[in-house]
């Protein structure tokens, strides 16, 4: 190896010559391109809020070409046979044989969709479609599970959280101290929580089993057993996300005038009552969207899961989206890419369901929208 | 008692009995770590005994300090550790002992990971991926913020909510067809693959909190300039763009962080060892645990603490960058 820790003046070199002149590129086309635009849209055509389109296109095309078009494509892509024996179809590059007479058509859309929730065999319906290898990781299941996963770690941030965040709005010493330490999980970088938490449930040289060992208690083979993996990547990604819910709802409680429970006080409300009926209503406008986002956060919680079990074992810890991801980028067998497509496009509307339900019922992010 | 107010009944119960409820828990408290300390010298100097006893004689005497120093302890351990394994000596790597400093502490990790892992180039890549994805992503969202601050265009809303959807794009739903583009463009394995992977995410989330921002400037400042003269360009780029800066470097740090740490996409884009970034590159370690358990923690340690302190750096940010009313002065 040259160099300490492997980098050479060769390798920088090398990068620096990709990055600056994208760089560069980027910023001198924002320029010209916002410049052409505007004489265009305001000398020529002479169109209302010219300036605005012009400030807005270089969002736009990004967004259209990293956003959009990726999207668009994965819809295509359901309708594709795309998976590793077959890439060499899909790819102009990696061109070579193909043994497919048509690229793109309804016939893999109808197959890639139903094979998400069913297994069909001599057209006849004889089951859940199996989305992994194992007969387990069929849809309902999977779903199950993610639901579990979703209302377990919200109930337990939000209390969490909010426990936390009472007990800290208190006139109580050292606050700032406790608050940079217990925000500390959420400023780690998410793959080294991941990584040291899956070092950390390791059965033999873990500390959660030395402690349960020093406690008196038999250790347990955290990431070997089904259930107990499951348990650990919850109680991982609830310590990771209650510091969220406590900074938040700490600013909102703060944000309560004391006028309030002191005329509640005067009127004899009980500390239960001022809770009730003064502290969570006045902390609605910062906790429906922090719920919102949160549970959108964790049914999505692909990172965590993926390295701390890959999904296993026997599958058996997957949610929808590391499923998703193994019947995408797992091992050879189940590469299936247009299948893939086909379930990411299903799970984005379990997801929008819940969000047009969630929102029209709560109206939480009506001044986010309004605004 | 010379005070007006009334001591409430139960107040007065206690008084009667000559010790305040503050004083029987401060006892119980007390007794309860000794009682870890006696544990502690019984079961071989086991200090778990001692420090059991002390946080439920704690929790005991001041409830509140309890569960906080309870919650910090269980928030900041797993964190100390790192460090603790970081400094192990080769031979105590798979120890099981639970120490912070741990006996015979030695850099040595620290050693193998500069010489025998490409740690430096792993970092060198991360970085230099991120930096590319905060500027693009800050130069971009910048003035398409504005824009969705200031005028009401046509097409304005339903964007507003298209770029509120896209938190809830699943990533598996992006990454599938970007592998695929990247792939057919041939920019597999290349950084710039990944650099355009993560724009498509950067600039959205940039642009909602720059105009949230952009949204508590007030539209006076600029007027003014253009009575003064200015046009609306140089008014944004004068008065707007300036006072915009503990926003703009939020928003550069948001994207930094994001980026920096990124595994999934970055997983999935670069194979190659000589394009990995640093989560790909620990996470190799981590695969062969018995030697590289040091190396690893070592590694941990020094791509955290930039971040750590990067957010601190960020929170003096968010103070200052309050500066309303300057139309005033």
């Amino acid at each position: 190896m040259q160099g300490i820790g492997g980098l050479t003046g060769d390798i920088v070199l090398n990068t620096l010559g990709q990055i600056i002149p994208l760089i560069i590129g980027v910023v001198v086309g924002v320029v010209v391109l916002e410049f052409l635009l505007y004489n265009l849209l305001a000398k020529t055509l002479k169109v209302k809020n010219a300036l605005a389109y012009t400030l807005l296109a270089p969002a736009a095309i990004a967004i259209l070409a990293f956003m959009l078009y990726p999207l668009f494509f994965n819809v295509l892509l359901a309708f594709s046979d795309l998976k590793r024996t077959t890439f060499p179809c899909y790819s102009p590059i990696a061109r070579g044989e193909c043994q497919l007479d048509h690229l793109y058509g309804l016939d893999y859309a109808v197959k890639n969709f139903s094979d998400v929730f069913f297994r069909v065999r001599d057209g006849e319906i004889i089951g859940w479609g199996r989305l992994l290898r194992t007969a387990d990781s069929t849809f309902p299941v999977l779903l199950g599970r993610t639901v579990l996963w979703t209302v377990v770690n919200v109930i337990f941030h939000f209390s969490g959280g909010l426990a936390l965040a009472l007990i800290m709005n208190q006139k109580i010493r050292f606050r700032g101290i406790y608050r940079a330490l217990i925000v500390i999980p959420w400023a780690l970088p998410g793959v080294i929580t991941a990584l040291t938490w899956k070092q950390e449930f390791h059965a033999e040289y873990g500390f959660v089993n030395t402690l349960l060992q020093g406690i008196g208690l038999q250790p347990v083979g955290w990431l070997r057993d089904a259930t107990a993996a499951f348990v650990a990547v919850t109680f991982v990604n609830i310590w990771l996300g209650i510091p969220f819910y406590m900074v938040m709802l700490l600013g909102g409680l703060q944000s309560i005038s004391a006028e309030y429970y002191e005329a509640a006080q005067m009127d004899g409300a009980g500390a239960w009552h001022r809770f009730r009926f003064i502290t969570m209503p006045l902390l609605r406008p910062i906790l429906i969207p922090a719920v919102t986002l949160d549970v959108i956060w964790t049914f999505n919680k692909l990172d965590l899961i993926v390295i701390m079990t890959g999904g296993g074992p026997e599958e058996k810890t997957n949610i929808l989206v590391s499923a998703l991801y193994n019947a995408a980028f797992g091992t050879a067998a189940t590469q299936q890419l247009g299948f893939a497509a086909a379930f990411s496009i299903v799970i984005f509307f379990i997801l929008f369901l819940f969000a047009i339900v969630w929102i029209t019922t709560s109206g939480g992010l009506k001044e986010i929208y309004d605004r | 008692m010379s005070t007006i107010t009334q001591p409430t009944p139960t107040a007065a119960r206690r008084q009667q009995n000559g010790l305040t409820s503050q004083q029987i828990r401060a006892g119980i408290g007390g007794v309860i770590a000794v009682g870890g300390l006696v544990l502690m010298v019984a079961n071989q100097m086991n200090v778990i005994f001692l420090l059991v006893g002390l946080l439920l004689g704690l929790l005991v005497w001041k409830p509140f300090h309890g569960i906080l120093v309870a919650y910090s302890i269980i928030s900041v351990y797993p964190v100390l550790r790192i460090v603790s394994i970081s400094l192990r000596p080769s031979t105590g790597l798979l120890s099981r002992s639970l120490d912070i400093i741990p006996a015979g502490a030695t850099l040595q990790s620290y050693n193998n990971l500069f010489n025998e892992e490409p740690f430096l180039q792993w970092v060198w890549n991360s970085l230099s991926i991120t930096v590319t994805v905060s500027i693009i992503g800050v130069a971009v969202a910048a003035t398409g913020a504005y824009a969705f601050s200031r005028w009401r265009f046509f097409g304005r809303r339903p964007a507003l909510i298209f770029l509120l959807t896209t938190q809830m794009i699943p990533a598996g739903m992006l990454v599938i067809p970007i592998f695929v583009i990247v792939a057919q463009l041939g920019l597999a394995n290349q950084i710039i693959g990944l650099v355009l992977a993560y724009i498509s995410t950067a600039v959205p989330f940039s642009i909602w909190i720059l105009k949230g921002y952009y949204d508590t400037i007030p539209p006076d400042l600029e007027e003014a300039a253009m009575v003064d003269g200015c046009n609306r360009m140089e008014a944004f780029w004068r008065i707007i763009l300036p006072l915009s800066t503990p926003a703009l470097s939020i928003v550069f740090l948001f994207n930094f962080l994001a980026a920096w740490s990124e595994f999934i996409v970055a997983k999935v884009i670069l194979t190659a060892q000589s394009v990995m970034t640093w989560p790909l590159g620990l996470n190799q370690l981590i695969g062969t645990f018995q030697t590289d358990w040091g190396k690893y923690a070592a590694g941990s340690v020094l791509v955290t603490v930039p971040v750590l302190l990067l957010f601190m750096w960020q929170s003096k940010y968010l103070i200052s960058g309050l500066t309303l009313g300057s139309v005033k002065s």
